[in-house]
């Protein structure tokens, strides 16, 4: 094959390149690094990416118009179906947004028993982005750990909510039950083991060279674009910029709860994994602050059988397992929202992915997008 | 941001490798102390869990011993408060004694988020702990009230036997003026 060769190139050049620039090729939408169906359009020029384009779509509900059409609380058990590696969140959500719409109170004990299952939520978020992670890079024992820890907390929260994914378990106006019997001291004993673990994580997997060396200075999202894309929750943290919906706008009683937010200047997939282990202990400490501090009490407030909040606009957010979380709903007057929006984290964050990308190497694509760790139920929604 | 970051430590190939291999050995000992840990895995078919008092799998529908019938009373509120649309019934008699005859799920749709017990006065539906429900068939999803009362078959008959004696009681006892049976 000829190619038009530069006399100044040909005369430095002994072999003439091959014309392997703007290959197209494909990744996904099935195919196991992408965590569900996406799709990755990629342009090559050899091993360097040129240009990243994501296609998304492909769990298209349309959720939100469907809950146009069905009274405020049915909307909630939809919303399992977002992020569904952390549906309570998603349920805590859209609870939120509804009591800010009708004004409804939240008893005490109710707000300690959410952030204790907010935080359950995402130490089992958080394993599954380690154990997939560690898949991707090579590290498959990592998998085999993290899902057994994760099957623990799975199973404290069966106990308490009685489903293991879709948990439907947060109500507008409190929680549906209290806490089952001995509740708090089978979540204190999974505590105590779980901080072992974790030690036992770093050192399989932190401390390990080639797992280093995978990760360290690979995909570097600077502060700034960071902000530019509003990305959010670990991938802003790993970035360095100290932002946690926690303690930004506290909602229940994060507040009254001791808590850092880990922040790293970094910005690569390094900073973005250390930032996630981080804060799994900082879930721990959370949670034993809970135990120790809820109190008795009723758990839901009494609501009328046909809900309907006065016109107007609510907007609530929230930082869920993979950032900040947040519905807005328009209310008419009438038992159905005029409106529901959805800003999914993995969404936002998604949208880094082709300034990410640009540049580096295909083996790398599989360590980024891993560390944004995304969720396709929530993209699509 | 666009490629690696240039390694800022002197490249030292044997301090890598040691380093590696330490590491490496260092990971292996986390295997080592795993391996003598007690085995977590479930042999599921042939083991399996029980499951706890709050799991949320197959409905049932309560069959009351002492008034040898069902507790449900077609009142249609858990259809009411399904998001999908998954409850359909048909009502047998009226008032406070009624029952019903038929109690259909269309568990294809089903969330499993228990708003419909939530919603049941009466006590009648509950969920279970059968969670096997996959089928290749599409109509193996739609549960009929023989397959979801407490006692099969059986129960429904005798179900709807006690209502029908109920409202024939009712019927008679109520003065002649309003007595039209439906
Ligand atoms: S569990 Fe939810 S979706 Fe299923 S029948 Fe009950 S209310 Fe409907
Ligand atoms: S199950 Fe309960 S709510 Fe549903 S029709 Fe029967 S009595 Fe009414």
């Amino acid at each position: 094959m000829s190619m038009p060769v530069s006399p100044e190139k040909q005369s430095t050049l002994s072999t003439v390149d091959i014309l392997s620039q703007g290959m197209v090729i494909n990744v996904g939408p099935q195919h196991p690094s992408t965590h569900g169906v996406l799709r990755l359009i990629l342009t090559l020029d050899g091993e360097q990416i040129l240009h990243c384009e994501p296609v998304i779509g492909y769990l298209h509900r349309g959720l939100e118009k469907m809950m146009e059409r069905r009274p405020y609380r049915h909307n909630v058990p939809f919303t399992d179906r977002l992020d569904y590696l952390a549906a309570l969140s998603n349920n805590l959500g859209i609870c939120q947004c509804i009591e800010r719409l009708g004004g409804v109170e939240v008893p005490e004990r109710a707000q300690y028993i959410r952030v204790l299952l907010m935080e359950l939520q995402r130490i089992a978020s958080h394993l599954v982005f380690l154990g997939t992670f560690g898949t991707d890079l090579g590290a498959t024992t990592m998998f085999l750990y993290a899902f057994r820890e994760r099957e623990l907390v799975l199973d404290l929260l069966e106990e308490c909510t009685g489903a293991r994914l879709t948990y439907n378990w947060i109500r507008v106006g409190g929680v549906p039950d209290d806490l089952p019997e001995g509740f708090g001291e089978k979540v204190l004993g999974f505590v105590k083991t779980f901080r072992q673990r974790l030690e036992e994580y770093d050192q399989l997997l932190t401390r390990n060279r080639i797992f280093r060396s995978r990760t360290q200075g690979i995909g570097i999202l600077p502060k700034e674009l960071a902000l530019a894309y509003g990305t959010s929750g670990p991938v802003i943290r790993a970035s360095g910029m100290a932002y946690d919906v926690r303690k930004a706008a506290p909602y229940e009683v994060y507040d009254r709860v001791e808590f850092d937010v880990p922040v790293h200047e970094q910005g690569d997939v390094w900073a973005r994994y250390l930032v996630r282990m981080e804060e799994m202990r900082q879930s721990i400490r959370i949670i034993e602050q809970v135990l120790r501090d809820i109190p008795d009490g009723p758990v839901q407030t009494k609501l009328p059988k046909v809900f309907k909040p006065p016109a107007g606009i609510a907007y609530s957010r929230i930082e869920s397992p993979r950032g900040e979380l947040s519905f807005m709903m328009v209310s008419d007057g009438s038992p159905n929202p005029l409106r529901v929006h959805i800003r999914a984290p993995s969404f936002v964050n998604l949208s880094v992915l082709p300034s990410l990308l640009e540049g580096t190497k295909v083996a790398d694509l599989v360590a980024i997008l891993g560390s944004i760790d995304v969720v396709l139920g929530e993209i699509d929604r | 941001m666009r490629t690696r970051q240039p390694a800022t430590e002197q490249y030292n190939p044997l301090a890598v490798f040691i380093e590696g291999l330490s590491t490496l050995f260092y990971g292996m000992l986390v295997t080592w102390r795993n391996f003598w840990r007690p085995k977590v895995t479930v042999r599921y078919p042939y083991q399996r869990k029980p499951m706890p008092p709050r799991y949320r799998g197959l409905f049932y529908l309560k069959w009351n011993e002492e008034k040898q019938r069902l507790n449900c009373v077609g009142c249609t509120l858990c259809a009411q408060a399904c998001p999908t649309d998954v409850i359909s019934m048909v009502k047998l008699g009226k008032g406070t004694n009624a029952g019903v005859s038929e109690f259909t799920m269309d568990l294809g749709r089903c969330l499993f988020c228990n708003l419909c017990v939530e919603a049941c006065p009466f006590d009648a539906i509950y969920m279970g702990p059968a969670y096997e429900l996959a089928s290749e068939r599409r109509d193996a999803a739609l549960f009929r009230i023989a397959d979801l009362a407490q006692g099969g078959e059986e129960a429904v008959r005798t179900n709807i036997e006690t209502v029908q004696r109920l409202m024939a009681e009712e019927e008679k006892a109520r003065p002649a003026a309003g007595g039209h049976a439906g």
